[in-house]
């Protein structure tokens, strides 16, 4: 890679402020290095230089240049059945208690967002085949949208390297993965028609009611790349496309409690999720207290 | 194999109604709109002085995030009296996620007539820069007599303080001598100060 000039204290604030505005996510000086990194990369894979023609490039949107840019940005290294205990909760509780609520005939909805290549939606398809006795008699309904469409193309594609199958068996390797080359697999056709896969940026409610009501929703590892400000219009999004009662999976290290109130804690044997109450919201003062002494 | 993609037919929200009308769900979806107007803040404003409904109030505190100026901020600001502790930590939430719009009501929050209100102004005082916290919270343990407002800025300097903090907290430990619970907070923030920032947390 042709090395790029560093970006100065003032371009990189305001390319900064661009990303926010446009994603929710931020990133500030401590991340000057991972920020730098992926503006050389634009700017060398489009031969333009200095920084300040490349930004006025950016800000004209030519030839699509937001949509790479922010692709640039977003962190896609996952694997299958990656924080399974979310998914045995999801098989043991909370997918036959949406069953309960639902009328006869009607869709299961799951959503998976951010999801990346696809091996999040593809791990709850897998999940629900191998371990959910009801899988045979619903209808259901898997959806993975991320804001970067390069990563959706690639879903539905659906081709991976050893790296992100390494928490598959053998055996569930061979009976949904077809071999695509030298380390190389591919899921097969029937997997992937059974889930749909769309562009989605979970700060814009424009695009998240776009993609209707869903009973589970999966949001791991995203919301700590927002500021207060957006996780917080992230979170009231994902309220609105859960169906009363429907349930909100988080990444481990992430808390809905501390970013809104509207959600009702649920703790089950193998995981602690987020659900929208059946009736109106909570709202109530769920968060602690701010009490001292 | 029995998963079955199918076409949503879902339909898209239906567009807000005013935001004083209509049931809770109508209200929620107005408010979430209101901040994108150019008249959202005197919109959310009105919504505010009226919504009783804990979560379409909790859209409007966010409503009024977004906009994020001081204009908004001094519109959460008089919840952090309220009565109602739900409103009074919507308040707290709200201007925490706005800090730069915050920022020029602090000095004002940290010196309220208030205990009540200068304690939670203490947590927001964490979101400025270092510096700035710093000194604004050094200035209130010089003169504050509230043992629980001490406690909470001491709590916030034990993360963000910085050497020059140091003897505002000894200054403030003197005052609280005979106070255990004091003398260990005062102890805990001045040994996180002193240690190297890798240890910190």
């Amino acid at each position: 890679m042709n090395e790029v000039d560093p970006v100065s204290q003032e371009e990189l604030r305001a390319i900064c402020e661009f990303l926010y505005r446009r994603t929710g996510m931020l990133f500030g000086e401590a991340k000057r290095y991972y920020v730098q990194r992926r503006i050389s990369d634009r700017m060398n894979a489009l031969g333009i230089a200095p920084f300040r023609t490349y930004f006025a490039y950016l800000r004209s949107d030519a030839d699509g240049e937001v949509e790479k840019f922010v692709n640039a940005f977003t962190v896609n290294e996952t694997y299958f059945y990656r924080e399974d205990h979310q998914l045995r909760c999801l098989s043991s509780d909370l997918l036959a208690e949406r069953v309960r609520a639902k009328r006869r005939g009607e869709a299961l909805r799951i959503w998976s967002v951010p999801c990346a290549t696809g091996e999040e939606p593809y791990s709850i398809a897998i999940w629900l085949l191998e371990n959910w006795p009801e899988v045979d008699v619903q209808d259901i309904e898997i959806i993975g949208s991320d804001i970067d469409t390069q990563c959706t193309a690639a879903a539905a594609e659906g081709e991976y390297g050893a790296r992100a199958l390494m928490r598959l068996s053998p055996q569930l390797v061979e009976k949904y993965f077809v071999p695509a080359g030298k380390d190389r697999w591919r899921v097969v056709p029937e997997l992937r028609q059974s889930v749909q896969f769309s562009s989605a940026n979970i700060t814009k409610a424009s695009e998240t009611r776009q993609h209707g009501l869903f009973d589970v929703i999966f949001c791991r590892n995203v919301l700590i790349y927002f500021d207060d400000a957006s996780r917080r219009v992230a979170a009231e999004n994902l309220f609105e496309a859960l169906a009363p009662g429907g349930f909100i999976c988080l990444g481990h290290t992430e808390s809905m409690s501390r970013i809104s109130p509207l959600f009702e804690v649920r703790r089950f044997p193998d995981a602690i999720v987020y659900q929208r109450p059946l009736i109106g919201g909570n709202g109530a003062g769920g968060k602690g207290g701010h009490s001292n002494g | 194999m029995p998963l079955v993609r199918k076409p949503s037919s879902q339909a898209p929200a239906a567009a807000p109604l005013a935001l004083g009308e209509g049931t809770s769900e109508q209200r929620w979806s107005a408010v979430r709109a209101a901040a994108d107007r150019p008249d959202g803040l005197a919109l959310l404003a009105d919504a505010l002085s009226r919504e009783s409904d804990p979560r379409v109030r909790e859209a409007i505190f966010t409503g009024l995030a977004r906009l994020a100026t001081p204009e908004s901020a001094a519109l959460v600001v008089p919840y952090l009296r309220s009565d109602d502790a739900n409103l009074r930590t919507g308040a707290v939430d709200a201007l925490r996620a706005m800090p730069q719009a915050c920022r020029p009501h602090l000095p004002t929050l940290l010196a309220d007539g208030d205990a009540d209100v200068r304690l939670l102004s203490c947590e927001l005082a964490r979101g400025l820069p270092d510096e700035e916290a710093n000194r604004l919270l050094c200035d209130l343990l010089e003169r504050e007599t509230e043992r629980n407002v001490c406690a909470a800025a001491i709590e916030v300097l034990a993360e963000i303080g910085r050497p020059e903090a140091v003897p505002s907290l000894v200054r403030c430990g003197t005052r609280f001598a005979g106070d255990p619970f004091m003398i260990f907070s005062l102890k805990v923030a001045t040994e996180r100060i002193a240690a190297p920032a890798r240890d910190r947390r």
